[in-house]
């Protein structure tokens, strides 16, 4: 078994993974990526649409474009790549104060001595299971990633006439694939009453397609013995249950679910990192440190994003902070003071200041509202209000924590979202 | 056609474990299933606990076999290399009524030979479970009860069968049974068999082949549940399992810790049109109350998987049908065998081959008899070094194919290449645990697509999820296969 030592060690080789190595190799520190599949990339090597790189690039790429940029400049750095390369562990050791990252590759188990970690595994999708769908349990229902797997990286047809339950942004992406390769594309099911993708993707991908979208709608059974053979849908009331009487039998053959992502932190959890229930991801601070020491997470395994712009945006904080700390140049941590998130905002990451520095608060609403503020509470205490605006679920806000209320914080800091009466308008 | 003496039709773990039993002795056996795999009826969609034995009423065929099926399983699982866990069980009373029903379950346990039953009260069951709910009032404490991976323990008695010269026959479901002088002959779309001996442990089905071969008319009916396996947790530790007060037809909702470190909750109970095997909303709801009730701390929104069984039930009786038919001499009933039948596999094994003896088929020793078989390498749970040299001696066993479970490429070729082996996706998730975790194969479902299709050299598309029809994919988006 080999054991090599490293600043930093990157777990995971998508879009975070190598921003946040490239960040740390810039800064000086020796930088490995550990990456589970044979290339580098991550999901963008599926995702041939375009619609990557407006923010970051300042142009429109594909998902594989967008990933070819960071992997020529990884390539072109004195990163070590691991390509075929699973974690299976992280031991951090409050002695020495470095984690030993253990993989499994086919050159043998191997271990490597990190004095810095980005957690940057990315997501999975949830599945039928934890959805609890009814029904019967034939082949033919996929989750939407698998499903453009299938299509994209294999060349296998998952099926020829398809129902689409969410109407997140891989699920709307998966409804205009489907039908660019002339397969029927039955409907797009969601059980909010509005898309939980972003608006861009609700007019390119279904109106432009002439793909119904239904609201407040749901699969509530899977029929077939061997293979999908129907769904039956309901419409769903105000507690999104099922309204006995508006059950509607589709004939297909295939079912794709587009209903959410979970950031993949089983490893993560193992290492001893507290994870927060609500976003599944690490509790991390202002420097995107985890609860444990030179421990850092940044991209969609923590939190969900809805750009791979701003998941580099964020990775690359996280490898700086992650060659900072290996360098013993990371502000030492003091008292850590919470960041909840109240009002109609649902998380917001980061959880706590262990530094006292300013901070990007990214934080999404619980439901779309037409006009609402940020408000900023310090100590209890109202320290800074937004602008009135609307907001929706669909997309990561942010708000920026100036340095002075960050440094005054001694207790807790709240960030609310106010939803403001009609009559104020 | 295809000759043999003795005929198994079904390869559940009823089957299996005849089979097994049966390859101690030299007759030519072959299990016959109508399925594309062994193990994948009844047997792969149970609980999987192994009862003591105190349950059934005394003088049943169950009470016979439930205690020494019990008892076998310790050296079963040593002998064919299966995991088994002696957790001991917990039935939480919560009522004084309850508390009666304890007292009749401790009788009948003393009738059925089942020791060491205890009735105990609130600081005991904590002590032995301390997640067991605070407000049990007495519990009936069994330390015989145990566990298994249902579909694991059939496997491995079906490859310990076929390795001492038991053959099995897929996807062959008996279409009709003639009897020409002493011998039957199966139609089946595999072709015609001829048996002089018949055993019929076709499960759910075991009413339809009773008739076809001449023997008794029973009806068999379909008790469903359905259940539900929460994720493996890093923090809480296994829960033993613990059941409710029963019911005339039901043990109740289960809560308990698998082999392999998730918990599992079943299963409902109600009579179903056969063959479904439908989850339903209500039974979902019924699971998580009830295992609620028994455990409150348990978070049962952590549920990757539910899943429905149908329990082979003969209607009149609700006992188990085991022995020499009455009306066909040279036919073998193993029907009715709905819970505890995992729990009296090896008994009914036992038990039937003393019934084939007592009828005068002639059992001679098979003399290259080898009761053991090795567990397969299982990467997961081995250590670090091992894992090493595992890779060191095939980097297959560096690839990782199912990362839930941390199952590599080689593990997944050994499945499909064992006897009987898998050939559906399904087939490789029961043998090798891919699949089977948190993400539900949305990673690895296509990689184990891919290695199937090469190693059986079929297209992609002709890869089954279970039975034929259940193809994935249905060819390739653009050009030719």
């Amino acid at each position: 078994m080999n054991e090599i030592t490293y600043d930093v060690v990157v777990i995971g080789g998508g879009p975070a993974g190598m921003a946040a190595a490239l960040k740390a190799a810039d800064a000086g520190a020796s930088t490995a990526i550990v990456e589970r599949n044979a290339q580098l990339g991550g999901i963008l090597r599926q995702c041939i649409h375009p619609g990557f790189g407006l923010t970051y690039f300042k142009e429109e790429l594909t998902g594989p474009e967008y990933a070819q940029r960071f992997i020529d400049r990884v390539e072109d750095s004195p990163i070590k790549v691991y390509l075929g390369s699973m974690v299976l562990s992280i031991h951090h050791d409050d002695e020495s104060g470095t984690s030993d990252v253990v993989f499994m590759s086919e050159t043998g188990m191997v271990t490597l001595t990190a004095h810095a970690v980005v957690l940057a595994m990315g997501c999975r999708e949830r599945t039928r299971s934890e959805i609890k769908i009814p029904g019967s349990r034939p082949a033919g229902v996929f989750t939407a990633g698998l499903a453009q797997r299938y299509i994209n990286i294999e060349n296998l047809k998952p099926g020829s006439r398809f129902v689409i339950l969410g109407s997140g942004d891989i699920g709307l992406i998966m409804a205009r694939r489907l039908a660019l390769e002339g397969f029927e594309v039955e409907g797009v099911y969601e059980l909010m009453p509005y898309a939980n993708g972003l608006h861009r993707n609700v007019k390119n991908c279904l109106e432009d397609f002439g793909i119904p979208l239904h609201l407040s709608t749901t699969v509530t059974r899977v029929i077939g013995k061997n293979r999908v053979e129907a769904v039956e849908v309901s419409q769903v009331d105000e507690q999104l249950h099922p309204i006995e009487g508006t059950q509607h039998t589709i004939p297909c053959d295939a079912l794709l679910l587009s209903v959410g992502l979970i950031p993949e932190n089983e490893v993560s959890a193992a290492a001893g990192v507290k994870l927060n229930p609500r976003t599944r991801g690490a509790v991390v601070d202002e420097s995107l440190e985890t609860t444990v020491p030179g421990i850092f997470s940044c991209g969609n395994v923590l939190h969900v994003h809805d750009l791979a712009d701003n998941v580099t945006r964020e990775a690359e904080r996280a490898g700086a902070a992650a060659a900072a700390y290996a360098a013993g140049t990371l502000a030492a941590t003091s008292e850590s003071v919470p960041i909840n998130a109240g009002g109609i905002a649902s998380y917001v990451v980061p959880a706590r200041l262990t530094r006292g520095e300013a901070a990007k608060l990214f934080f999404r609403v619980r439901r779309p509202v037409t006009r609402a503020h940020v408000r900023i509470t310090v100590d209890g205490a109202t320290a800074l209000e937004g602008k009135p605006r609307s907001f929706i679920p669909s997309i990561m806000e942010s708000f920026p924590l100036p340095a002075k209320l960050a440094a005054a914080a001694k207790e807790s800091i709240e960030i609310s979202v106010i939803e403001e009466d009609d009559d104020h308008e | 056609m295809i000759a043999c003496d003795i005929a198994i039709i079904g390869g559940g773990i009823i089957g299996c474990a005849i089979a097994r039993e049966l390859s101690r002795y030299s007759p030519q056996t072959l299990v016959v299933e109508a399925a594309n795999d062994i193990a994948c009826g009844t047997t792969k969609a149970n609980g999987g606990l192994i009862h003591s034995g105190y349950d059934p009423a005394p003088g049943t065929m169950k009470s016979k076999v439930n205690a020494r099926g019990n008892k076998l399983y310790s050296a079963w699982s040593k002998e064919l290399g299966f995991e088994f866990k002696r957790t001991g069980s917990m039935v939480l009373a919560f009522t004084q009524s309850d508390c009666a029903h304890l007292q009749t379950l401790l009788e009948n346990g003393r009738a059925n030979g089942v020791d060491g039953l205890e009735i105990i009260g609130p600081e005991r069951i904590h002590e032995l479970e301390p997640q067991a709910s605070p407000d049990a009032i007495q519990a009936l404490y069994c330390p015989h009860t145990g566990i298994v991976d249902p579909f694991d323990v059939a496997i491995s008695a079906a490859e310990n069968a076929a390795a001492n010269g038991v053959e099995f026959l897929l996807n062959a479901p008996a279409r009709s049974i003639e009897q020409q002088n002493d011998t039957f002959i199966l139609h089946t779309p595999k072709g015609d068999i001829s048996a002089k001996w018949l055993i019929n442990a076709a499960g759910c089905y075991a009413d339809v082949i009773s008739d076809m071969a001449g023997g008794e008319h029973f009806e068999i009916g379909w008790r469903q549940g359905n259940l539900l396996v929460l994720d493996k947790n890093v923090t809480a530790k296994s829960i033993m399992p613990i059941y409710p007060v029963p019911t005339p037809t039901t043990k109740g909702v289960v809560v308990m810790g698998t082999v392999h470190g998730n918990i599992l909750i079943g299963s409902t109970a109600i009579m179903r049109e056969k063959g479904d095997l439908s989850c339903y909303a209500a039974d979902i709801e019924e699971l998580m109350a009830g295992a609620t009730k028994l455990v409150p701390s348990l978070d049962v929104r952590s549920s990757i998987r539910q899943f429905a069984g149908g329990r082979a039930v003969i209607t009149d009786t609700n006992d188990f049908f085991i022995g020499q038919s009455k009306l066909q001499h040279r036919l073998f009933q193993a029907a009715g065998i709905q819970s505890p039948g995992i729990a009296s596999a090896p008994a009914i094994a036992e038990y039937m081959v003393e019934c084939l003896r007592n009828a005068g088929v002639p059992l001679p020793q098979n003399p290259n008899f080898n009761p053991i078989r090795h567990a397969p390498e299982d990467f997961d749970i081995a250590s670090i070094e091992h894992q090493d040299e595992l890779i060191q001696g095939d980097p297959a066993w560096g690839r990782i194919v199912c990362r839930c479970e941390t199952v590599p490429e080689a593990e997944i070729v050994a499945a499909i290449h064992r006897t009987p082996g898998a050939t559906s996706v399904e087939g490789v998730k029961r043998r090798c645990r891919a699949g089977m975790g948190r993400c539900q194969s949305g990673f690895c479902q296509s990689r184990v697509v891919d290695i199937l299709s090469r190693e059986l050299g079929i297209a992609p598309a002709r890869v089954l999820l279970e039975n034929p029809g259940s193809e994935i994919v249905l060819g390739p988006v653009k050009g030719d296969d």
